[in-house]
């Protein structure tokens, strides 16, 4: 068994962040991750990091852009706090050593970002996930942190009220072991491969989410689910929203620019929804091309302009969909790429389980509220990745003798040997595009009440028929099996709770749009939903939006 | 929407698995598949089709996670990053081994520890001097032109493909390997850093120099990093600060001043200015086995035809700013 005061599982930004703080508070910190830090999810972002800092810009704007974005369902007092906290923040990994780019009076160099009223995304070329994430690796370097790589969390272990730890599996030698803390943060990421055309690793499979809420922590606003609108048709790989701020247009089958009829102030720059919803409308009434899609177009930004300031977006085109986007468009399509619900929690990171924190997409604040802006969800793993590991901290020394015991380790085991023994049933990467296909179909950008109900409803036959789940591999090394199993078990449960919430959630606001509600409600709905795990399927509900000064306005772009 | 006609293409993929006991050997699977498929979604089809047994690493699945580095066709590259079609072309089949130079865990899942250890052992973090510390609240200043030294060195995602390809990580284990050297060029040049001259100094002994310039490790590396030309950097950087004090920069400051002077090398020059007087006794068995099949070595070096337009490149390379133009 090890132990730690602090344990935190996954190790991206919010993850290693969290870490960092706790471990500078002088607690014993322990993070566990299913890869390697460096290969976590955070690397993949492309865009950007939004923060204040320019001289025209300011706090308030970042503020009212981030709550107008919500679509009024973000807590204001957590907004403040978050866009109050930016500078500092983007400041503290500058000092850690990211390399950001400069503007040519030696300052951090921003760039406008859809839905924002200035230019205000700190950038590293398009691979600022990549900058940052290595940064704050390698700064965690100068703390005592231990690191886990390869386990798979399994577990948490609670006792009467109390958090003992976490049981985990190791794929290198297939051994299950107790890792005993009385503080837990989840930075687990986020659960984008339920829907198979996302953006998402293939590692995003909510194990952080999923645990906790068997466990009884609440989940909130699940049924948000962000389409990035740009995504390669080819394995739903993502063309950065920097594309469009660089001055990338998006064209129909006729060759038009349609954006301009569904955002005549600031077409292509429109919120996320709003452009996601727009191409599926061009498709869905026969103006995309052949096939079901729209195209990206960059060819008239010039091969400097793109090879410089958008080389990552080139070297993906050209290696994965074989397209240049320098002569030719970029056939793209929404995907699933951010959950804006998760693990509730408060600006602190605390749950309604003591002891256990969250942050990152993992985590609800809730920031985004039914729709999450470009280039606030890197700045969210950092500042409430930071606030956790501090609260985690604080925490700890006040319940000391947590500990997690060997019939917890055993409880998992044998149900992980039980999967190994069978014989019969199905095996979990079918199950698991099955999960996919019920998503893609039922539970995409439009949604009604149909296809939700027939979703709820082949979703309980996918979990009847995975109590049989069966690992087709009786190996203790590196059985990618029992990971995938673990994965597609979590996966189901959280789809769940995606469209139990979208299903009861009758009204339209920012990425959940019903046919049959295509109204924003707020005398009924102005209500963060609330998810609590009941073995025949969740409960459902409702808790009030924290508001400050802002009153909800129509949303217009 | 690309398309075109699917090609029947066999793999022939490592297979090993320390738990049953079993020797490692290839196993072939057959799959029809589109000229642009990814090597990867090839391997995860073989997974969810085939054989569900077969391991490796993988996550993002567009060559930003590092983590689906192996040999394809016995080149190290990111599986995910490399298209079936050409593969199959050049070879008419795809075969598949893990990586080189780390120990297998089983199929194309390797114990990449020696890798990290090189790089943790570079110190890849910001030393700062309590003296000068970071501007308070605010960013540090830096201009597009310093950015512009080391902008491109995050492009590393640590895949391991250059420790994989390097023949000097073969033959010496105390060589730091590519990447460790790509990533101390990032802490050398960057202007916050305050223990770069340190830096350079203590990677020199057995560490810089092993280096053979082979530049496999700038082609097998899919993000374009050249961490060849980085370690030609630090060479260059580690003789200016602190001139031809290692056996390998001598080699190379004594190699330059020979072509310099004639054109052509001065064997026993060279290994004079490289190992000293007292050195070259224990190359004299070597230097008798060459004067026997080549006795012209001992003849006193003349400078060859055209030796003024050799010095003519070496002036305007004296000329030249350090960028080259």
């Amino acid at each position: 068994m090890r132990k730690h005061d602090v344990l935190v599982i996954g190790a991206g930004l919010a993850g290693q962040r969290a870490a960092l703080a706790a471990a500078q508070a002088g607690r014993s910190v322990g993070i566990l991750t299913k890869l390697h830090p460096l290969r976590s999810h955070s690397g993949a972002a492309q865009g950007g990091i939004n923060a204040a800092v320019g001289a025209q810009d300011s706090v308030e704007t970042h503020i009212y852009d981030t709550v107008k974005g919500s679509d009024y369902l973000g807590d204001q007092d957590a907004i403040e706090f978050f866009c109050t906290e930016a500078p500092k923040i983007v400041v503290e990994m500058e000092h850690f050593g990211t390399i950001f780019s400069r503007a040519e009076d030696g300052s951090l160099a921003a760039r406008p970002f859809g839905g924002a009223g200035f230019p205000r995304t700190i950038y590293a070329a398009d691979r600022t996930g990549l900058a940052l994430l290595q940064a704050l690796y390698e700064h965690l370097g100068s703390v005592d942190v231990t690191v886990y790589e390869e386990w798979d969390l399994v577990d948490l272990v609670l006792r009467g009220s109390r958090v003992q730890g976490v049981v985990a599996y190791h794929r290198r030698t297939g051994e299950l072991d107790g890792f005993s803390a009385p503080a837990v943060v989840f930075a687990t990421g986020p659960f984008g491969r339920m829907y198979s055309r996302t953006t998402n690793s293939h590692s995003s499979t909510g194990d952080g989410v999923a645990v906790a809420y068997r466990a009884g922590a609440w989940l909130k606003d699940m049924e948000f689910v962000q389409f990035h609108p740009t995504a390669l048709i080819e394995d739903g790989i993502l063309i950065t929203e920097g594309a469009r701020g660089e001055g990338g247009i998006l064209k129909n089958g006729r060759g038009e620019r349609f954006m301009s009829k569904y955002a005549p102030h600031v077409h292509e720059l429109a919120s996320r929804d709003v452009v996601s919803r727009a191409i599926y409308t061009e498709v869905l009434e026969g103006r995309g091309f052949p096939g079901g899609y729209v195209h990206l177009e960059l060819m008239h930004l010039g091969k400097e302009k793109i090879e410089s300031r958008l080389q990552e977006i080139c070297d993906f085109c050209r290696n994965f969909a074989g397209i240049d986007p320098v002569t030719e468009p970029i056939p793209i399509m929404p995907g699933q790429h951010y959950m804006m619900g998760g693990i509730s929690t408060n600006l602190r990171g605390e749950t309604n389980i003591a002891g256990l924190y969250a942050a990152g997409e993992a985590a609800c604040v809730s920031i985004h509220g039914a729709n999450r802006l470009g280039g606030n969800s890197l700045l969210e793993t950092l500042v409430f990745g930071k606030q956790a590991g501090i609260a985690a901290a604080a925490f700890a020394p006040t319940v000391p003798g947590a500990e997690v015991l060997p019939e917890d380790v055993r409880a998992a085991k044998d149900r992980i040997e039980g999967m190994k023994r069978r014989t019969e049933g199905p095996t979990p990467l079918p199950l698991r595009a099955e999960l996919q296909k019920i998503m893609e179909e039922d539970v995409g950008i439009y949604r009604t009440a149909e296809e939700l109900t027939r979703a709820l409803g082949r979703l309980a036959e996918l979990k009847v028929k995975s109590r049989d789940l069966r690992i087709p591999d009786p190996s203790h090394v590196f059985n990618l099996n029992v990971t995938d199993a673990l994965e597609t078990l979590h996966l189901i449960d959280l789809a769940e709770v995606v469209v139990a919430g979208a299903l009861a959630r009758t009204e339209s606001r920012g990425a959940h749009a019903r046919r049959d509600y295509p109204k924003r409600d707020d005398a009924n709905w102005m209500k963060h939903t609330i998810a609590s795990y009941r073995p025949e399927g969740p409960q459902l509900s409702y808790a009030p939006v924290a508001y400050t000064r802002w009153e909800p306005k129509e949303r217009v772009y | 929407m690309p398309t075109g006609e699917l090609l029947t293409i066999p793999f022939d993929v490592y297979r090993y698995d320390p738990a049953d006991g079993s020797t490692p050997r290839y196993a072939r699977y057959t799959l029809e598949l589109a000229p642009h498929t990814p090597v990867l979604t090839a391997l995860l089809r073989i997974r969810s089709e085939i054989d569900p047994s077969l391991a490796l690493r993988y996550s993002c699945r567009s060559a930003i996670c590092g983590s689906c580095a192996m040999l394809v066709n016995s080149k190290s590259r990111l599986a995910c990053q490399t298209q079936v079609g050409p593969e199959f072309a050049e070879h008419g089949r795809i075969v598949i081994d893990p990586m080189s130079n780390q120990p297998v865990i089983r199929d194309l899942v390797v114990d990449q520890s020696p890798f990290w250890k090189e790089y943790e052992r570079i110190v890849p973090h910001l030393i700062l001097d309590p003296m000068h510390p970071m501007p308070e609240g605010r960013p540090t200043s830096m201009s597009p032109a310093q950015v512009a030294r080391f902008e491109e060195t995050p492009r590393c995602i640590a895949c391991g493909s250059c420790y994989s390809a390097c023949p000097a990580v073969a033959a010496d284990p105390a060589f730091p390997g590519p990447m460790a050297l790509a990533k101390l060029y990032r802490f050398v040049v960057d202007p916050r850093d305050t223990a770069s001259q340190d830096r350079l100094m203590r990677i020199q002994p057995g560490g810089l120099w092993t280096c053979l310039r082979c530049h496999l490790c700038t082609s097998s590396c899919p993000k374009d990093v050249r961490p060849s030309e980085r370690i030609r950097d630090l060479k260059e950087m580690a003789i200016a600060a602190q001139g031809a004090t290692e056996r390998g920069s001598r080699h190379a400051v004594g190699f330059k001043d020979n072509i310099a002077e004639r054109g052509l090398l001065n064997e026993s020059k060279l290994v004079r200015q490289t190992d000293g007087i007292v050195g070259m006794i224990g190359q004299i068995p070597q230097g008798l086995r060459m004067l026997r099949r080549k006795p012209e070595i001992l003849r006193a070096p003349h400078a060859i035809e055209g030796q003024d337009e050799v010095q003519r490149i070496y002036e305007l390379l004296e000329d030249a700013g350090e960028d080259g133009t």
